[in-house]
């Protein structure tokens, strides 16, 4: 275990440096991000200034969705896909060999061999957001209802690893899919927005076939809405199920790679 | 010219050619592009309550029509532009005697093309689904005519070169800075929120309308699907103006960073 | 001592997506695809001892590289067995892992942007060497080829040869007792091919490790390789020395003769094979049997000035085993 810490540590302050030499991007990300919360905002305030209450939540409760939102796209784009965007890129150039020859896990090192330092402002910034809409909520929420939180948004993020984590491993016999992950986050834009706004049809999508609602809308209930059990429940099941999944998912992929010639 | 257009013919029928070799990657590509059908849904909901401009079905009409119409304008040339300057093969490109803007072109036109048929596909899937983008308030078929169509694929063509025109010029700042795809995500921001993408028009607080309506953001998105969906657009002397007016300018800015980006990327070692 | 590497019917087939030429063929692969099996390899056996550097030689599309890359585990064979320091390869057991590594020419795993130091101190991490021990290495691999200034640079601002040493330091670092090098030297000047053919020549020297070796340049294998084994169309065509190349392949010598004056090629007619005729000099291509005879034919119908017996260059040699290789397939099969 230690052995896979110091890689995994190596690999990511690696990485970090490599960022830190592009400093203009660590203001461009800074940009970014508060531009989209911005901008989700907004789109937010366009339904709520004419009195509307999307799926009968409060805007505090949706503050709080864009927080989780937020909070997840950052630890997506810093943890999860700059490391599924090199995978595309090594089964593209034949140089995941390299990885597979390497003796530690596979899916251990492609996972962790770019951590992009830019995306965490963002998951601060979601975590901000998160608390400002606990503390503006009629009643203000407490402890209690904060740590109800922690552990759908930790199935959360296993969950988005675990997508993220299949979807990068198509490449392996979809060699030009490199925008696989610029596919998962568009729906994942989804989840910008709590799951009962949609059309049922809709939710049944979100919650089945792209598990969006256990991303976003879970979390918020669980901390604003109290009767998310089930949910939450449900939620941590099915993280163990994708982490199970990808991972046997990532076995069949290998045994079917065959190398770019070269 | 005849040459040149031969060029442009053989470039296209290979960029064809190599999209239908990956088909997979076609369909997710559509899913990339699927945000304007997960608006619709709340948006609809927001119809029915009375409290904006739009009912329910101009609701689902619109975004309908902005899927459709951003099939045919979304715009990549950021990413291939980078990497071929990161990966050197930007050199080669340089030496024939075709600007390499038109392969990019090229490109992008062949993928619309051969998406063509997936787009109908979905379309055809999603109107399945909300009858309300298709029917009047009577209950009849309400469908754009062949005017509407056709306005809104000149729209569209120009919404692309707009597009186009713009992630270009963006790109060429690749020829100073390498990892210039960063900033295409903080484009993308306006692009996304400004465009009509989420949202149309109008429901914009009235203020915020006017001075949208002077960038190129609506031009790109809700101006076609306006035009596609039927409704109001303002004055069109106005909408091409501007339209116009914003090409014309990153035109001019592309054509005069490429210069200049040429001669700092020769200067370091092409 | 026991063989290190075993492969006894290594057989591999391909499923390659077939799709005829032109827009109406685009169409109709898009509709329907058709898969044709390719045979790239058919039933190689061989047997590699512990310190040799065995170099593998074949035209492109040959199945060198899969043949490598099923020894070193990274694709699995349809048939046969394949045994590496007694462990199967493709099971990519660590202990294996440990204990060989791939280099690939053209292909790099150093990071790009970073110093080549920070992707040894990666590689050390995984291969669980403490900073110590991997510092002195480095240093050692950086002297022997002349790097050491060289690693606190990022790898995109190196040279070609720069990065393929680089990339041999962090292919080395772990001390592999297997080393897969797949056309290492691939587009690499001269100098920097031969510092690499002596820096890995001294490597298995010192450490006793087995190299295996796919080069196109005939420099490599002849710098470096004692044994060599063609591979041509998948199938194993000769095992054996470089030496002996020459007399399964080539039973004849190149006699170069420099004239007093010019002749016309009815005056050689009956010594041997022409290689080549310009004016005063002359090249024949003699079988060895009768090497004697024609010899003394030169000297006494021809004025001579000047006379030497070689070896046929051992590039020709190999064009033209893999040109009767070629011609042969179209044949029905000889016995291997």
């Amino acid at each position: 275990m230690r052995r896979y810490a110091r890689v995994a540590w190596r690999a990511w302050s690696a990485t970090i440096q490599a960022e830190l030499e592009y400093r203009v991007n660590f203001v461009l990300a800074l940009l970014t991000t508060l531009g989209t919360m911005a901008g989700a905002l907004f789109s937010l305030a366009l339904f709520y200034r004419n009195g509307f209450a999307l799926g009968g939540w409060s805007w505090s409760e949706v503050e709080l969705v864009i927080g989780f939102y937020t909070v997840l796209d950052g630890l997506h784009a810093s943890l999860f896909a700059p490391s599924h965007i090199k995978l595309s890129e090594q089964v593209r150039d034949g140089t995941l060999d390299f990885a597979l020859l390497k003796p530690v896990d596979s899916q251990f090192l492609v996972s962790v061999q770019h951590l992009s330092v830019w995306g965490i402002p963002g998951a601060l910034l979601g975590l901000g957001i998160v608390a400002h809409a606990g503390i503006t909520h009629e009643p203000p929420l407490a402890a209690a209802d904060y740590a109800a939180g922690v552990v759908p948004l930790l199935s959360a993020v296993a969950i988005l690893y675990a997508i993220g984590f299949m979807l990068a491993t198509t490449s392996i016999w979809f060699v030009k899919l490199w925008n696989l992950t610029i596919a998962l986050q568009s729906l994942l834009e989804a989840g910008r927005l709590p799951i009962s706004a949609y059309p049922p049809a809709y939710r049944a999508v979100f919650t089945f076939v792209v598990p969006v609602a256990f991303l976003t809308t879970v979390p918020a209930r669980a901390m604003a809405q109290g009767d998310a059990r089930d949910w939450v429940l449900a939620s941590a099941a099915l993280a163990v199920v994708l982490g199970v999944a990808a991972r046997v998912f990532w076995r069949r992929a290998l045994r079917s790679y065959t190398s770019a010639s070269s | 010219m005849r040459a040149f257009a031969k060029k442009l013919r053989v470039l296209l029928a290979v960029q064809y050619a190599y999209m239908l070799e990956y088909r997979g990657e076609i369909f997710l590509w559509i899913v990339v592009t699927v945000l304007p059908l997960i608006m619709l849904g709340p948006w609809m909901a927001a119809g029915a309550s009375g409290r904006f401009p739009l009912d329910e079905r101009e609701f689902a009409r619109y975004f309908v029509a902005v899927f459709v119409v951003r099939q045919f304008s979304l715009c990549w040339v950021i990413y291939e532009f980078e990497g071929l300057v990161v990966s050197g093969r930007l050199s080669p490109q340089l030496l024939l005697p075709i600007d390499p803007a038109w392969r990019y072109i090229a490109a992008h036109v062949s993928e619309f093309a051969s998406r063509a048929p997936f787009v109908l596909a979905i379309t055809l899937v999603v109107v399945a689904m909300f009858p309300a983008a298709v029917t009047a308030d009577d209950g009849g078929w309400l469908l754009p005519g062949p005017g509407a169509i056709a306005l809104a694929a000149i729209a569209t063509a120009s919404a692309f070169a707009l597009r186009f025109l713009m992630q270009y010029s963006l790109s060429m700042g690749a020829l100073w800075i390498e990892r210039i795809s960063a900033f295409d995500r903080l484009q993308m921001l306006p692009y996304l929120f400004l465009s009509g993408l989420v949202a149309p028009l109008e429901v914009f607080p009235e203020r915020v309308r006017e001075v949208v309506l002077w960038t190129p953001f609506p031009y790109l998105v809700w101006f076609p699907a306006r035009l596609l969906a039927g409704g109001d657009v303002g004055p069109p002397a106005r909408a091409v103006g501007i339209m116009l007016g914003w090409s014309l300018a990153f035109w001019v800015l592309m054509r005069w960073l490429w210069r200049r980006g040429l001669r700092h990327y020769s200067a370091m070692g092409a | 001592m026991p063989p290190i590497v075993t492969v006894a019917g290594l057989t591999k087939h391909y499923q390659v997506a077939e799709k005829a030429p032109g827009l109406a063929g685009a169409l109709a692969h898009f509709f329907r695809r058709r898969y044709k099996a390719v045979l790239a390899v058919k039933g190689i056996t061989f047997a590699i001892e512990p310190g040799e550097i065995v170099g593998f030689l074949g035209p492109n599309g040959a199945g060198k590289t899969t043949v490598l890359k099923m020894l070193s585990g990274l694709v699995h064979p349809t048939a046969g067995t394949v045994r590496v320091a007694d462990r199967v390869p493709f099971a990519r057991e660590k202990q294996l892992l440990m204990s060989i590594t791939l280099v690939m020419g053209g292909k790099q795993q150093l990071i790009w942007d970073l110093p080549a130091r920070d992707s040894y101190r990666i590689n050390a991490a995984v291969y669980e060497l403490d900073d110590a021990t991997a510092a002195t290495r480095v240093a050692a691999l950086a002297s022997m080829l002349d790097m050491a200034a060289n690693l606190d640079k990022p790898v995109r601002k190196l040279s070609l040869g720069e990065r393929m040493k680089a990339e041999l330091i962090a292919a080395l670092l772990h001390h592999p007792k297997v080393l897969f090098l797949d056309e290492p030297t691939l587009g690499l000047d001269v100098n920097a091919q031969a510092t690499i053919r002596t820096f890995l020549a001294e490597y298995c020297r010192s450490t006793g490790a087995t190299i295996l070796l796919t080069s196109h340049y005939m420099a490599d294998i002849t710098a470096l390789c004692q044994r060599v084994l063609v591979i041509d169309q998948g199938v194993l065509r000769y095992d054996g020395s470089l030496a002996g190349i020459h007399e399964r392949f080539a039973p004849y010598r190149e006699v170069s003769i420099e004239l007093a004056r010019p002749i016309d090629r009815a005056q050689l007619a009956g010594m041997g094979e022409i290689e080549s005729l310009e004016g005063r000099s002359a090249k024949l291509l003699v079988d060895r049997s009768k090497l004697t005879q024609v010899v003394a034919r030169v000297m006494g119908e021809l004025e001579v000035t000047d006379l030497t017996v070689s070896d046929p260059p051992i590039e020709q040699v190999i064009a033209k085993v893999f040109k009767d290789g070629a011609t042969a397939a179209a044949a029905p099969p000889a016995a291997p």
